[in-house]
Order: structure tokens, then C-alpha cells, then sequence
């Protein structure tokens, strides 16, 4: 008997209430394609593309009071958090991150990036590449990457979506499309382009007037261009119009048709910009998941503001139940809907922070180690990757590379890093990830 | 080096086999379906072995030593005159047998010592032979390493940039990419890692074999089949443990294919033949060791055995081919076949070079275009902007049959001219604005390039000036260029894509893949630029460029030897510590000899107003990317230096020919046309362009910072305004961070379509209050369809059709119909006007220059 799951729908009560599908008692044998396909469109699930959510933690959160406590190192050093012990024996991460804690067999922290720079910007989280020596035009961002590489999923979805906004800290914003040009940069839904999406001065009728007047004088013979940049204008605008009507990209980035339940799960978060960088909106991570389930491939988030060069345990203790909640609802979200083979989660920032805490108890850059969390994507979960020295300060066990995690991405997104190539402005086929960088083993 | 089959010296080169054998068969039944729509009847079949395009015909296969091959092959003449591959058609059979194997892809493998005769039999029975002598078939020689095994791995991917060819290597094990360096691929396998790698005593048990076969996992899977040519090779020399080879054997000097060109059918094969030419005038087939990669996909593939299949696609497609550091190129020509007269009366050698073509490939051209269209067409692609309907409206009137060439002249000869072609230089030449303190040096820079234009400054002094640039940027504004492009590496590069057409980065860090350049090249060039020198110009952000005194050597990277200057192919200058050598570099790129300069600006030129290059893209003019039309690329070369390199002769030139003024209309026959130029290429308006059209059409002003109210987008000066116009740069307008055309996007995105159609900007502009949409509204001295005309003349330069008018008038009526009150009317109607402007902006005919 062939049972296709439906929509799961457990909650953060617990209780689990699954409705399934029983077809037949024959097993697969007595079920064509087209009739299992139509089976799992009845049951609403699509046959699911690959994709990335990608959060970002301006600033560089403070590894050692996240996934890396130094119990055993001088108190100006440790800080004031403790360890808890997590769902898989051996492993132990801070106090106020319990959820995480609790499902951290669905997780992945990495202890030992080693590759970040000095430098407060999201280049390395979202391109994995150094700035410096850049080919001309710069390196694009991982979704750009994508974007060009996989294309669109469904017509009215962008493959790459950022929800970040402009954040006051330029550099924040720094990772664009690159050598890989303006039409592959992030559809972005903040910034200069959202209020292009709004009707601006006209009422809904007029743009139907529009609309139907456009059509009339839009005869010119689309046979003239062979190329399909014709083609693929009519069908960009065709999505420009269902977006200031109403539509499906829309539809999925209004969380509020959500289940109230699952809402509540995410929390509630802070839409204003802390610090010169990003807002806490666990929202958006719950929009991420309905843009990915709609078609998108990458998405982006920036999230909080993580600079603590003073009171790093007072924010700290601020700040981490909130990713706390957001990262565990997303993950246990994707889990509940079936999409956890399907949709990679990394959460990052640009560098780690001193071992040392200093005079304003904060504790300021440290480039030399950095951490990162990984969920979902197929992926071996429930293992730490890498470890630290006594005191936090240098990789000591397995140095990753941030190309080795995009590495990784691009082969749960089914992109062979070793074949595929960009080829930049100078007419050099570009691999995707620095040389040498592989997907990483334990991972995968 | 026994063991390639050798053909002795100068004897040998008299090889190759031509055995025709003309067949009365009289069975006239037709060929089987396999050879697909054959044109007639195939009147003589050709066996042919050659070896050399030095020597017409040979007498027979000499095949020596056991590892001598020889692909065959047969071609089939057809009594229509039509030539087909028939190398895969026939079937091959040896008398006597046992002397020389004949696989079915003709490919001929020595069995034993003796004389044999070959036949190849077609299935309506034609004959061809050939004879073959074998030598030697027992005798094993000692393996060449980088002739012989070095080959293999670049056949089979190891040595690739994504496997062990990347300069770290994979899992521990680094080759060199592509082969390019077989002394330290030698090392890593013979003599890395303890030697673990290969296993004398027992080759077959060696990690090399075991991993590339997959008997042992492997990262890259099979690689190897036990039972291939390259398996027992490999064998064989691990067996002889592993030579290197000797120091005076032979190396490779250059590669051949043969055929060079063919005409082929939609759908037709054609196997190539890949000899190898040594040193020491040897020659080898290396057919199944090269590779092979058609530069349209599209249109053709190739595989392994050398086999080229081509597609449906009419036009011209080539096949790179490569083995070692050595390149060749097969041209394949798939005609349409249709018939091709009635052809408008050639203008210039333009046209004659592309009738001609047309002929070929059987294409028939598509109509002259209207007045109209050719108005808008070349004042977009001249000036970079939309005729006035006053012009438009003049130019239809004028009944002077030289007027299309009158309107070529006056637009060239019109400040909008250095307008647009300034912003299209300025990109190229990197007049990029980061901070403030640029500011003076970008202005300078972008009204040096612009005056240069205006007055027609010739194109070999204008670069000259450039790379000899020297002092402070407001006495000499194109020192500029060496402030963005800022070390010898970077010099050499722009200077290669940007006035050679070559792009040469590969060769910094190995030999070029594609090219001949090898790094020895590249920094030959680099060491024209060792001498510029830096120190602080009269404000910060500026510098003063000097000539350091000083011998101009560069280091080679791989080599770290010093490296004179050199042009590409030419011999190294004898520059003295007072020269400076930008100018020897100067001189020897501005040279009428020079082979790349004309030619790259000339195909520029071209894909500025075709929108695809003679050779596409258009900086990347490699010896593996031929020219869809060659006679004409050459013609237009020794135009332009005939006429001293003069930029608006080229534009008049190209402009004037029929062939630019063809409409994009396609007929029956051309509507899939890419690279014949049978048909005008229509293409978006660029960003620049767009944003004036759109101002103009809804008599707007644009304000760009610290520049005059109302400054065209296609007359800014540099790319600093890009971070204030969400405009300019959803639409693509470049940064200048490349040299590359390229980094203009052409693409569509949603954004673009979002904004066009419903940005505040756009809004703002149609509902100005004195816009357009306003002025139209309240004229009451004009009917609406008057109105209308203008509207048309303005967008599209032409008058609206019946249908059009009835639509925008109807429009009106409904917006209007029924409002009596005057104010109410009044804005009813001036919306009406800005819907219908905004309609207009809207289609394909406004965005596209057709």
C-alpha cells in the first residue's frame, strides 16, 4: 500500500495531526507516474524544487556564548553563560538556546570557520569569497549564482529573493549579482525597487484601462527578435501586473494567511533596525519558507544587529531567544512540511569575537574563528563540525572554509561544483567556490 | 617517438591517398534511409588518407609500430556536386586479411607486418581502396610521457580546472591543468607520495589505474576502460618504468584537421581527422586524443572519436580542437538552400560580402526597410536618441533619393555622436568616479575621449594617446585610464580585450587554453607597462604617471625569469633604460601591420550596430573563434586603415550599406537567422537611451547631480550617477569596472518591468503639469487625432495605422464621453493622454531599436 504523507500539521504544543493519503493496496506497481503526481498534487505536495534560506547576523554574533562555551578557560574569558546539554549526548550549547538545544538533532553547528576577514560587511556570507583580488565587476552573490545557473522555478517567482533591507551600514549591503549583471541581483522586497510594487497614483481600473490599451498597441511582431528577450519582457511584465494586482509572490509573502499556530511559533519579532544593520523579524523566516515553497531558490535574510563591543552577555541574552525561536520554528516548520531534504538553512555573520572580553564587557572582532549553524538540506544533522582551542581563539579540529559550506549548499542545491562554471567580464570560466573547496563529507 | 607512426622525413610527407574510383553501377535504387535526404545519386566514392595540407595526394597508409592508427576517410561526391562525409556509410574490408584492422568508424589499427589493399564499400555498392603497408606491428618503444601519456589525462578530464588540473589539486593529487606543464605532472605521479601512485612490479595494481577505473572508489567515478588503446598505454609505460622520454625527442609543433571546412547538411556528420605534426617532421593521428568543442552549441557536437554532427540550424558553426597546447579549428557550413535573388543593388563591399555569403548558405535577405524605421533605427544606433517628429515628419517628406545617406552624415557629423559614442568609450576605458576627489579626473577624461570623437581624431592616435599617456590628468586627461587600470597585469589585459580583441588572462598563471598565447606572451606584454611610474598628482586622488628609467623586463610567473617586451607573435624590443616602452607598444600596436588592432575595432563597431559581432563576443577574437563571415571582417579591416583609421568613415560606411538598413521583418527563410546579417537584429534600447526616450516622449528633464537640468543620460560623464537613478541601473547601465562590453546587461528582469510600468518616476513624469499628457490635453487648436499622429511620429517616427488611431481616439472618447463638467473633463482627458502615453512606452516597438 503506497501512503503519501499530506500536510502535516503538528504544532508547538506537540500534538501532531497528520492527514494522509492511502491509495490502493498494491504498492507502487499499480500506479503510473502521472497518477502518482496527480495523487501528491491532490495532497498538496508539489514535487519540490531545491532551495536555500540564508540567514545573516550583521555584525559577527559571539561564537564562544552560542555553540562554542570555553567552561574551562579564565573567567574573563568564559563570560557568565553556561552550557546546556542538547538531544545528542556529547554535544552542549549556551543556556539561552534552549529550543536549539532541544532539537539539535536537527542541527549542524560548525565551530571552526577560519577564512573571515576583518571587515563588517555580508561578502563573505553571501559570496564566499574574499574581496580581495576580485575579477572585474566582483564576485555575485550565491543566489545570483543560482539564479543564473538553475533559473526560475515558476514564471512568477523570482529564483532569488532577498528580505533584508537597505541596511544603514553600507557594507552590510555589499554581495550583488557581481560580473553576472544587474538582472540576476536579488528581487529585493526593501529598498528601491519595493515602491515599484505598490500601484503608484492610479486606481486598479486605470491600470486595467492600461492593460487593455497596452495589449492594443503592443502589436509589433515578436518574430522579429529570435533571440527571446521579447518573449521574456512580455512574460516579466505579465508578472509586473499580476504583482500590482494581486498574485502569487504576493500571496507568499503575506505570512498572515499562515495558520495562526504556526505564526505563534515563529514569535514575535522587532521590525525596527537595531543598530546600523538589520530588524529581528522572525516573520521573515517564516516568509522565506513560503517564497521557497512558492518557487524561490535562495533566500535571503538579514537579522539583528550583533557588534558587541559592549554589554555582549546584556544583548546576548537579549538577542539569542529570539534566533533561538525563529531558527527551531523554521526548521521544525520545514521538518513538519516535508521539506527538510529539500530546503538547506544556513545562519551566519562576517567573523567571530574575542576570546578576551574587554573594559565595556563586550568583546570586539575576531576574525580568526567564526561559527556557523547548517539544518535540513538532506543533510547529516545532528553533529558539531570542528572545534576551537582552549580559549576559543583558533581553530584547533577541522578548519572549514566558507567556501567549503557554499560548496556544500550548491551540492544539496545539485549543482557539481567541479563542472559548473560562470564565466566572468573577461571572458574566464570562473568555478563557483574558491579552489580546493569541496562539499563537505561529514555533511553529506 | 618511434612509436607515433612516422612518416620518414620529407618521404613521408607525400602521402596522402586519393583513390577515386568512379562507379557505373547500374542499380539506381535509392540510398537507405540512414543517410537521410540524399541530394541525387552518389557518383564516385574517395578514400583518402592525408597527413599534411603540404601535399595534395599519397600513394599509401604506411602504418609502423604497434601503436600507429589511422582514421580513414571516405567522402562521397553526389552527381548534384554535393560532397558528404561517407566514413560511417561504408563498410571497410582488408585484402589480405590480417595485416591492418578496419574498425567501423574507419579507423585503421596494424595487426601484422605486410601489404594490404583497403576497401571501402558503400551500400549501393561504390568502391574506393587504398593500400597499406604495415612495418614494425610487433615492436614496442619506449613511451613518450608528455607526448604520448600527458594527452590521456587531458582526454579524460583528470587534468581539468574542477579535478586534479586546479592549482591545489583534488584530494592531494595535483596535475597540471590541461597538460600545460608535464615535467611537474611527471614528478606528482612518478615521485610524489613515496611513488604510491604507480606499481612497477605490477602495473595493473597501480592507484593511478586502479582509481581512473573505478575499481577503487574515486571522487570522478570511471574515468578508463580497462580494455581502451589509453589503459594499455598506460600500462605499457608503467611497465617500461615510467620514461620520461629523452631529452632530444620530438615535441609537438602544431596540429592539423582535415577536413578544414565542408559544407554539411541539416542533420549531417562529418568526421574529423587530427594529425599531429613533431619537431622532427614526424606526423601522428591523434584524433581519438584530442578534444573537441563546437562554439554553438546550438548549431553542432562533437565527440570523442571526432565525430561533428550538426544540427537543424543554418549558418556557420565552428569546431575548436585541441591537443597539448596546440589548436585547430573545423569550419562546418550548413546552407538553407534556398534560393537567393532578386537581391537590392549592392552600396559597398558590404553588401557584396554578404550577398555573397547569403548565397552560400542559401538565405534569402529580408526586405529594405522603410523610411521610418531606418530613421529611428540609425539615429538610436548613431546618437543615441529618437528622431523629433519634426525630423521624422521632414525626412519622410524629403524626395531626394540620397537622403537616407544625408541623414547617416548630419547625425554623424552632430555633437549627439561624440554624445553616445563617449559613453560607450568611457565605459570601456574604465572613467569610473569612487570617491569625490575623482571627480576632476573622470570629467577631464570623458571630454578628452568626447572631443577626440567630435573632431574625428584618428582611431591609432587615439589609443596611442592613451597608452602613452603620461604627467597629471588636467594637463593630460588620459592618464586617467591608469588609475583605474592600475598594474602591469591589469595594463596588459585591458590592452589585449580592448584594442586586440584578445582576452588574455589565461595566460598569466598557464598557457592559454584556447589560444596560442602561452605566459611567455603574456608577460612579454606585461613588460611593456614594468616602467610607469606613480607618485602624487596636485590633488588627493590624483596621480601624476611618469616613465620610471629603467630596462622594461617582466618576471614570468611559472618560469621567474625575466621576460623583454613583445608585441603577440612579434620579436621582443631592444628598448633602452631611456625609452619609454608604452610607446614601442604604442607603435607596434597602432601599426597598419598590426593584425589585431583594425580588425578587433572594426568587429566592435559592427556589433554596435548589427548587435552581434563578426566574431562574437566581440573581444574575444581567438584563433578558435572564427568569423561568421571572414572575407568581410578582412575587408572591413583594410578599409578602416586605408581610410587612417577613421571612426565616422566606418560608421557612414556600415550605415550606408543595404545591409544595415534591411528590415527586421523576417521572411519564410530567415526567421531563425543569427550570424548572417540576412535581417536587421533588433535590440533593447540600453539603459542611457531609454531613460532620454522617456523624458523626451513625456517632455520631462532628468537632473542629474552637479550637471546641468535637462543633461541627457548618454552624455554623463561617468558612472557615479548609476547610485542615484534606480533607473540607469535596473536597466544595465555599466559601472566601468571592466573593459568588457559585456558588463552592459541587456537582460530583462522583473524589476525593469516593474519600474516601466509602475515606478513613481515613471508616474511622475506622464502626469507632470507641464508634460506632455498636459499639453496634449489642453491643445484645443488640434483635433485628438492630430494628437495622436504626434505622439506616433514622436515614439516610433511614423504615422499611426487606421486601427491604432481608432484605438487611442476610442480611448479617449471613453474617458472622456459623459463628463460635462469642464474641470472633470479636463483631468478625464489629460489622463486619457498619459494612458496612452504610458501605453506607448510600454510595447516592444518603443523599447526595441528595429
Amino acid at each position: 500500500m503506497l501512503t503519501i504523507y499530506g500536510r502535516k500539521s503538528r504544532f508547538c504544543d506537540g500534538i501532531s495531526r497528520r492527514n494522509f493519503l492511502k491509495i490502493g493496496a498494491l504498492g507502487l506497481g499499480g500506479l503510473t507516474l502521472p497518477q502518482l503526481l496527480q495523487a501528491e498534487a491532490n495532497s498538496g505536495i508539489r514535487r519540490s524544487h531545491k532551495a536555500v534560506i540564508m540567514i545573516y547576523l550583521p555584525g559577527g554574533p559571539p561564537h564562544q556564548d552560542m555553540f562554542d562555551l570555553k567552561m574551562d578557560a579564565p573567567s574573563e574569558i568564559r563570560g557568565e553563560f553556561k552550557p546546556i546539554k542538547t538531544n545528542v549526548s556529547g554535544i552542549q550549547i549556551c543556556e539561552h538556546l534552549p529550543r536549539m538545544a532541544a532539537m539539535m538533532d536537527k542541527l549542524i553547528p560548525i565551530r571552526s570557520i577560519s577564512d573571515a576577514t576583518d571587515d563588517h560587511t555580508d561578502f563573505m556570507c553571501m559570496t564566499g569569497r574574499s574581496k580581495r583580488n576580485q575579477p572585474p565587476g566582483s564576485w555575485p552573490s550565491f543566489g545570483s549564482i543560482v539564479a543564473k545557473v538553475q533559473g526560475q522555478t515558476h514564471p512568477a517567482i523570482p529564483s532569488y529573493i532577498g528580505l533584508e533591507p537597505k541596511m544603514q551600514h553600507h557594507p552590510y549591503n555589499a554581495a550583488g549579482p557581481g560580473f553576472l549583471g544587474v538582472a540576476h541581483r536579488s528581487f529585493k522586497l526593501e529598498g528601491e525597487g519595493k515602491p515599484d510594487m505598490v500601484l503608484n497614483g492610479i486606481t486598479l481600473d486605470r491600470l486595467a484601462d492600461r492593460k487593455a490599451l497596452l495589449a492594443g498597441f503592443d502589436q509589433f511582431r515578436r518574430d522579429v527578435d529570435a533571440s527571446g528577450l521579447m518573449a521574456g519582457l512580455d512574460s516579466f511584465n505579465e508578472q509586473a501586473f499580476g504583482m500590482m494586482t494581486s498574485s502569487k509572490l504576493l500571496e507568499a509573502l503575506d505570512f498572515q494567511r499562515e495558520d495562526k499556530r504556526t505564526i505563534a511559533c515563529y514569535g514575535k519579532g522587532d521590525a525596527k533596525p537595531h543598530g546600523d544593520a538589520a530588524p529581528m523579524l522572525m516573520e521573515q523566516f517564516l516568509v522565506a519558507r513560503r517564497l521557497v515553497e512558492a518557487g524561490a531558490r535562495c533566500v535571503t535574510v538579514a537579522f539583528g544587529f550583533w557588534d558587541y563591543h559592549g554589554n555582549n552577555h546584556k544583548l546576548a541574552r537579549e538577542d539569542l531567544p529570539m534566533l533561538d525561536q525563529g531558527v527551531t520554528a523554521l526548521v521544525e516548520d520545514l521538518h513538519q512540511r516535508g521539506l527538510d531534504k529539500d530546503v538547506s538553512v544556513v545562519v551566519w555573520g562576517e567573523f567571530g569575537r574575542t576570546p578576551t572580553i574587554n573594559k565595556d564587557a563586550g568583546r570586539d572582532h575576531w576574525p580568526r574563528v567564526s561559527c556557523a549553524l547548517l539544518a535540513c538540506g538532506g543533510m547529516k544533522t545532528g553533529q558539531v563540525i570542528g572545534a576551537t582551542d582552549r580559549l576559543g581563539g583558533e581553530p584547533a579540529e577541522r578548519p572549514v572554509l566558507f567556501g567549503e559550506v557554499f560548496a556544500t549548499l550548491y551540492h544539496n542545491l545539485g549543482i557539481d561544483v567541479n563542472r559548473v562554471t560562470i564565466t566572468d567580464l573577461s571572458g574566464r570560466p570562473q568555478y563557483l567556490v574558491e579552489g580546493g573547496c569541496q562539499p563537505m563529507k561529514e555533511l553529506i | 617517438m618511434l612509436n607515433r607512426s612516422p612518416f620518414n622525413s620529407a618521404a613521408a610527407f607525400k602521402f596522402t591517398l586519393l583513390v577515386f574510383v568512379i562507379c557505373f553501377a547500374s542499380t539506381s535504387k535509392p540510398v537507405e534511409s540512414a543517410e537521410r535526404n540524399q541530394p541525387g545519386k552518389v557518383t564516385s566514392l574517395q578514400l583518402q588518407v592525408q597527413t599534411s595540407s603540404e601535399n595534395e595526394s599519397t600513394q599509401m597508409l604506411h602504418l609502423r609500430g604497434a601503436d600507429s592508427r589511422q582514421q580513414l576517410l571516405v567522402t562521397a561526391k553526389f552527381d548534384t556536386g554535393e560532397v558528404r562525409d561517407f566514413t560511417r556509410q561504408v563498410s571497410y574490408e582488408s585484402s589480405p586479411s590480417g595485416i591492418v584492422q578496419i574498425d567501423k568508424s574507419g579507423r585503421a589499427t596494424p595487426v601484422a607486418d605486410g601489404t594490404a589493399t583497403i576497401t571501402a564499400k558503400s551500400k549501393d555498392g561504390l568502391l574506393a581502396t587504398i593500400s597499406v603497408t604495415v612495418e614494425q606491428s610487433g615492436k614496442v618503444t619506449p613511451v613518450n610521457f608528455p607526448n604520448q601519456i600527458v594527452p590521456i589525462f587531458t582526454k579524460t578530464g583528470c587534468n581539468a580546472g574542477g579535478c586534479h588540473g586546479k592549482s591545489s589539486g583534488q584530494n592531494g593529487f595535483r596535475l597540471s591543468l590541461l597538460g600545460f606543464e608535464p615535467t611537474e605532472d611527471y614528478e606528482h605521479l612518478v615521485k610524489e607520495a613515496r611513488g604510491r601512485r604507480l606499481f612497477p612490479a605490477a602495473p595493473d595494481r597501480s592507484l593511478l589505474l586502479l582509481k581512473a577505473t573505478g575499481t577503487m572508489p574515486h571522487g570522478g567515478g570511471k574515468r578508463l576502460e580497462p580494455d581502451s588503446d589509453d589503459y594499455k598505454l598506460l600500462v605499457r609505460w608503467i611497465r617500461q618504468g615510467m620514461p620520461y622520454g629523452k631529452t632530444n625527442d620530438a615535441t609537438i609543433a602544431r596540429i592539423e584537421v582535415f577536413p578544414k571546412e565542408r559544407t554539411m547538411t541539416p542533420d549531417g556528420e562529418q568526421q574529423l581527422v587530427v594529425m599531429a605534426h613533431y619537431t622532427d617532421s614526424s606526423t601522428e593521428d591523434v584524433t581519438r586524443s584530442a578534444l573537441y568543442e563546437p562554439n554553438d552549441k546550438d548549431m553542432a557536437k562533437a565527440d570523442a572519436t571526432g565525430l561533428v554532427k550538426v544540427f537543424e540550424q543554418p549558418g556557420d558553426v565552428a569546431v575548436m580542437i585541441r591537443y597539448q597546447a596546440q589548436v585547430a579549428v573545423f569550419r562546418a557550413t550548413v546552407p538553407l538552400g534556398a534560393m537567393v535573388e532578386n537581391l537590392p543593388t549592392p552600396r559597398n563591399f558590404i553588401d557584396e560580402l554578404v550577398f555573397k555569403k547569403l548565397k552560400i548558405v542559401g538565405m534569402p535577405p529580408s526586405e529594405l526597410c522603410d523610411d521610418s524605421t531606418f530613421l529611428r533605427r540609425v539615429s538610436v544606433d548613431i546618437s543615441g536618441r529618437l528622431p523629433t517628429p519634426e525630423e521624422a515628419k521632414r525626412f519622410l517628406n524629403d524626395t531626394d533619393p540620397a537622403k537616407r545617406d544625408k541623414w547617416i552624415s548630419s547625425l554623424v557629423e552632430s555633437p549627439q555622436y561624440a554624445d553616445y559614442f563617449a559613453n560607450k568609450w568611457g565605459a570601456l576605458l574604465r572613467n569610473r568616479r569612487t570617491a569625490p576627489t575623482q571627480t576632476r579626473g573622470t570629467y577631464a577624461f570623458y571630454s578628452w575621449i568626447r572631443d577626440g570623437l567630435l573632431v574625428n581624431k584618428s582611431y591609432d592616435k587615439f589609443v596611442s594617446e592613451i597608452l602613452t599617456a603620461s604627467g597629471e590628468i588636467r594637463q593630460n586627461p588620459p592618464v586617467a585610464w591608469y588609475r583605474q587600470v592600475n598594474n602591469p597585469n591589469a595594463e596588459l589585459e585591458d590592452t589585449g580585450q580592448l584594442f586586440l580583441g584578445m582576452r588574455l588572462q589565461c595566460a598569466q598563471c598557464h598557457h592559454h587554453p584556447f589560444e596560442k598565447w602561452s605566459q611567455q606572451d603574456y608577460y612579454g606584454l606585461a613588460a611593456f607597462f614594468t616602467q610607469v611610474g606613480r607618485k602624487p598628482g596636485g590633488q588627493p586622488g590624483e596621480e601624476i604617471i611618469y616613465h620610471k628609467r629603467g630596462l622594461a623586463t617582466a618576471t614570468n610567473k611559472k618560469t621567474q625569469r625575466p621576460v623583454k617586451p613583445a608585441g603577440l607573435g612579434a620579436a621582443p624590443s631592444n628598448l633602452s633604460p631611456d625609452d619609454d616602452p608604452r610607446q614601442a607598444l604604442a607603435d607596434w600596436i597602432t601599426s597598419k601591420d598590426n593584425p589585431y588592432f583594425a580588425r578587433s575595432l572594426v568587429n566592435r563597431y559592427w556589433k554596435h550596430f548589427f548587435n552581434r559581432g563578426l566574431v562574437d563576443p566581440e573581444d574575444d577574437m581567438r584563433e578558435t573563434n572564427p568569423p561568421t563571415n571572414p572575407e568581410l571582417l578582412d575587408a572591413l579591416q583594410k578599409n578602416f586603415i586605408e581610410s587612417g583609421f577613421d571612426l565616422k568613415n566606418l560608421v557612414r560606411t556600415i550605415c550606408e550599406s543595404q545591409i544595415y538598413q534591411l528590415s527586421s521583418v523576417p521572411n519564410q527563410f530567415n526567421k531563425i537567422d543569427k550570424q548572417n546579417f540576412s535581417r536587421y537584429y533588433p535590440k533593447r534600447l540600453t539603459a542611457e537611451v531609454l531613460f532620454d526616450a522617456v523624458n523626451q516622449t513625456t517632455k520631462s528633464e532628468s537632473s542629474f547631480d552637479g550637471l546641468p537640468r535637462g543633461t541627457r543620460a548618454v552624455a554623463l560623464p561617468d558612472n557615479s550617477f548609476n547610485a542615484s537613478s534606480y533607473f540607469l541601473t535596473v536597466f544595465g547601465r555599466p559601472d566601468s569596472s571592466s573593459s568588457c562590453e559585456c558588463e552592459r546587461s541587456q537582460d530583462a528582469s522583473l524589476a525593469q518591468s516593474l519600474h516601466l510600468l509602475n515606478a513613481k518616476e515613471i508616474q511622475e513624469k506622464l502626469a507632470k503639469d507641464d508634460g506632455r499628457a498636459a499639453l496634449l490635453a489642453t491643445d484645443n487648436l488640434r483635433n485628438d487625432d492630430e494628437k495622436i499622429r504626434e505622439l506616433y511620429y514622436r515614439v516610433y517616427s511614423r504615422e499611426p495605422k487606421e486601427k491604432e488611431l481608432a484605438l487611442a481616439t476610442g480611448y479617449i472618447h471613453k474617458r472622456t464621453d459623459g463628463k460635462d463638467d469642464k474641470a472633470e473633463l479636463t483631468v478625464a482627458k489629460r489622463q486619457a493622454y498619459e494612458d496612452i502615453i504610458w501605453a506607448l512606452i510600454n510595447t516592444k516597438e518603443f523599447l526595441f531599436n528595429h
